[in-house]
């Protein structure tokens, strides 16, 4: 077992599982998604993108790939998030907004757990 | 791959942007969860924002202040612990960016993009030139002035630098590489068509043995000038012919052997490699006894020639040891040729000639002045290993100097700048002294004392006149290329040398019909080189040259037809 592996595993797979944690319920219901979730949802996407730099095999570039696509995402929602917030815009359209570019950000999410998981059957050891 | 120094900065800092995020999330986190309390005395909360703005200006040390309202004692616990955990965070993070900039790999790549793409970007012919030295810095020289690019390698940055303060006719790329690697030769373009040679004179001549055989595997047509003075590795490569060798020793004995065959040969290679003109008395050397000073590499390469010729001579080595039978017969003395009563012992009054060949020059301008004491009249040649010194080699009044690295150049720059008359050069070394005597006769007489040599491509680019005629089938004789324009019956003062067509070589070619792609050497003057240019570039001046009248102008003769057609549809 490789400790490198658990923790690079782990964080690809947090990384979904908050963000569906976010994105779960009806989009036009605030009180149904946690700010908190959205935080830590930004927060491990950005530490699996750093896990998943110096892989240069072709496989590895597109993880990276799938994890840029998911943290752009995120870090537009929160800046939606953010500007509606101090504006005071209280728009079921800005918050459908945040919540379908967090569904975006899963997509990408998923894509790379499934990479992931492809590559660790691939593998022989 | 073209982002390697791209990758190398992520890769280091991979560990610094984990601590970053991680520290600032945590401190965000913190700063959101503590309630704090507004000017009205209310409990607030942070917005995730607040405290992105709070945490980023505090870690980057700029200090803005509490916001956005004062904190409350429960906040500042949480923000004291805060700041240490991401002001260090923060500086690790920049005190690793900063030196994954200035690493060394990085740098390194970073170079070497910068190289391989002026590489590419090159267009015309190139040559590859191994090392910053004395000698290759006058080869990159003359190599320019012949129009071809350089390519330059060395494994010293300070060569590199001091290289890149020189003003050079073109743009250099350079490299700091080891030039034995496969990877490096990639580099510099050897594997692309218009390079045309390897220059690798390295001073360890396994060196030049090993980027020989590298290039001839990995691009044969690039033609490789290795120095080998080590007569194994010279042979293995003549034997294997991947390169062409220069040994200068072997070069200077060739020199003493063409001196005793026929003198009138070294004033010719000597106009050709541009040290004299013609006019030049022809050097015969002395007839006698020979005391030649070093028994090394060049002391052997001497006496095979001076026992062809059975030159009395005898060696003067202090530090190496020849065959008994040698000593025995008095042809090798060990002594140290510097000192004055072993010159005398040898016979250096009854000498006729003296060869100085140790390989230190301090050494051997002490034993020429010694032996201009004993014996002012005789006869000195004497060896230059470098350049440095060259205004005290003139001083001291020596008949013939060899200075070592002046054949590098000469050798080296001729082979690649110049491959025909390199190729003349060679095939008149191999000519008896009564066809050069009269050789030397002719060009003066035709064309001049000191005659230019230049070479003229029947290709359409540079002789369009003559390409397009004999695309056509016409047949022309290279004289045409030799009459005057002002008469046709007179001749310009130009003499054909040499004809090169598809690994043939005639040697001056008279009444030869002329095929496109030849390549012709011509001795003239400047205003006759203008003249066979003129005539191989200009159709009229072709036909006038070939048949002695004038050519009609068959532009203008359409054009009037184009008239007179046209007026009779009108």
């Amino acid at each position: 077992m490789n400790l490198d592996k658990v923790i690079s595993g782990f964080f690809f797979i947090l990384a979904m599982t908050i963000n569906f944690g976010f994105f779960y319920g009806d989009i036009d219901n605030p009180e149904l998604h946690s700010v908190y979730e959205l935080f830590m949802a930004l927060v491990v996407s950005l530490i699996s993108t750093i896990l998943k730099i110096g892989d240069k095999t072709q496989l590895g570039a597109v993880l990276l790939a799938t994890s840029l696509v998911a943290d752009i995402q995120l870090i537009a929602a929160v800046t939606v998030w953010t500007v509606t917030e101090y504006l005071s815009i209280v728009d079921v359209e800005a918050f459908a907004a945040i919540i379908s570019l967090s569904g975006g950000a899963l997509l990408a999410n998923i894509t790379s757990v499934i990479l992931y998981i492809g590559e660790t059957l691939k593998s022989k050891r | 791959m073209n982002n390697n120094a791209l990758w190398i900065i992520l890769q280091k800092l991979r560990t610094p942007l984990l601590v970053i995020i991680v520290t600032y999330s945590v401190a965000m986190l913190g700063m959101v969860l503590i309630p704090g309390m507004d000017d009205k005395g209310n409990v607030y909360h942070l917005s995730f924002f607040d405290a992105f703005y709070f945490v980023s200006y505090m870690a980057s040390t700029i200090g803005f202040g509490e916001s956005p309202y004062a904190f409350t004692y429960e906040q500042k616990l949480w923000v004291s612990f805060c700041i240490y955990i991401t002001v260090v965070g923060w500086f690790y993070g920049l005190g690793a960016l900063v030196s994954a900039v200035t690493d060394k790999t990085l740098k390194f790549e970073v170079m070497r993009n910068r190289f391989r793409k002026n590489v590419q970007a090159i267009e015309d012919d190139f040559v590859i030139v191994l090392g910053y030295t004395h000698v290759n810095a006058e080869i990159i020289k003359k190599l320019h002035t012949a129009n071809i690019e350089v390519v330059l390698i060395d494994d010293d940055e300070d060569k590199i630098n001091f290289f890149m303060l020189e003003e050079m006719k073109h743009d250099v790329p350079v490299m700091v590489g080891n030039a034995l690697l496969t990877e490096t030769l990639h580099d510099a373009g050897i594997l692309r068509s218009n390079c045309k040679g390897i220059i690798a004179l390295f001073d360890n001549e396994e060196h030049n043995f090993r980027i020989s055989i590298l290039t001839k595997f990995l691009n044969p047509n690039v033609k490789v000038i290795a120095k080998s003075t080590n007569d194994e590795i010279s042979k293995s490569i003549l034997d294997t012919d991947i390169a062409k060798v220069i040994n200068p020793f072997e070069v200077f004995a060739k020199r003493v052997d063409v001196a005793l065959r026929s003198p009138h040969t070294l004033v010719l290679e000597n106009w050709i490699y541009g040290n004299s003109d013609l006019s030049e008395k022809p050097l015969y050397l002395p007839a006698g006894k020979y005391l030649i000073c070093g028994y090394g590499r060049f002391g052997k390469a001497l006496q095979t020639k001076f026992n062809k010729y059975g030159i009395e001579h005898v060696f003067i080595d202090a530090k190496r040891l020849a065959h008994h039978t040698m000593i025995e017969d008095g042809s090798f003395i060990r002594a140290n040729p510097d000192d004055k009563d072993i010159l005398l012992d040898v016979g250096i009054k009854e000498s006729a000639g003296l060869i100085v060949g140790t390989n230190n020059d301090i050494d051997n301008l002490s034993i020429v002045i010694t032996a201009k004491k004993l014996n002012p009249d005789i006869y000195i040649i004497a060896r230059e290993n470098t350049m440095q010194e060259v205004s005290v080699f003139q001083a001291a009044n020596i008949d013939w100097l060899f200075v070592i690295e002046q054949i590098y150049i000469n050798k080296a720059s001729m082979a690649l700048a110049n491959p025909l008359k390199h190729r003349f050069l060679k095939l008149i070394l191999r000519q008896k002294e009564n066809w050069t005597k009269s050789l030397i006769n002719l060009l003066k007489n035709q064309v001049d004392v000191n005659p230019l040599l230049k070479r003229i491509d029947v290709k359409e680019n540079t002789t369009y006149a003559l390409y397009h005629e004999l695309l056509k089938g016409e047949e022309i004789e290279i004289d045409v290329l030799l009459c005057s324009l002002e008469n046709r019956e007179k001749r310009n003062h130009a003499l054909p040398l040499l004809l090169y067509r598809d690994g043939e070589e005639i040697l001056l070619p008279i009444n030869i019909n002329l095929q496109v792609g030849d390549k012709i050497l011509f001795a003239c003057t400047k205003e006759s080189l203008e003249e066979i240019e003129l005539i191989a570039s200009n159709i009229y001046e072709l036909h006038y040259a070939k048949y002695g009248k004038e050519k009609e102008n068959p532009i203008l003769r359409r054009f009037f037809s184009l008239a007179y057609k046209n007026k009779g549809i009108k």
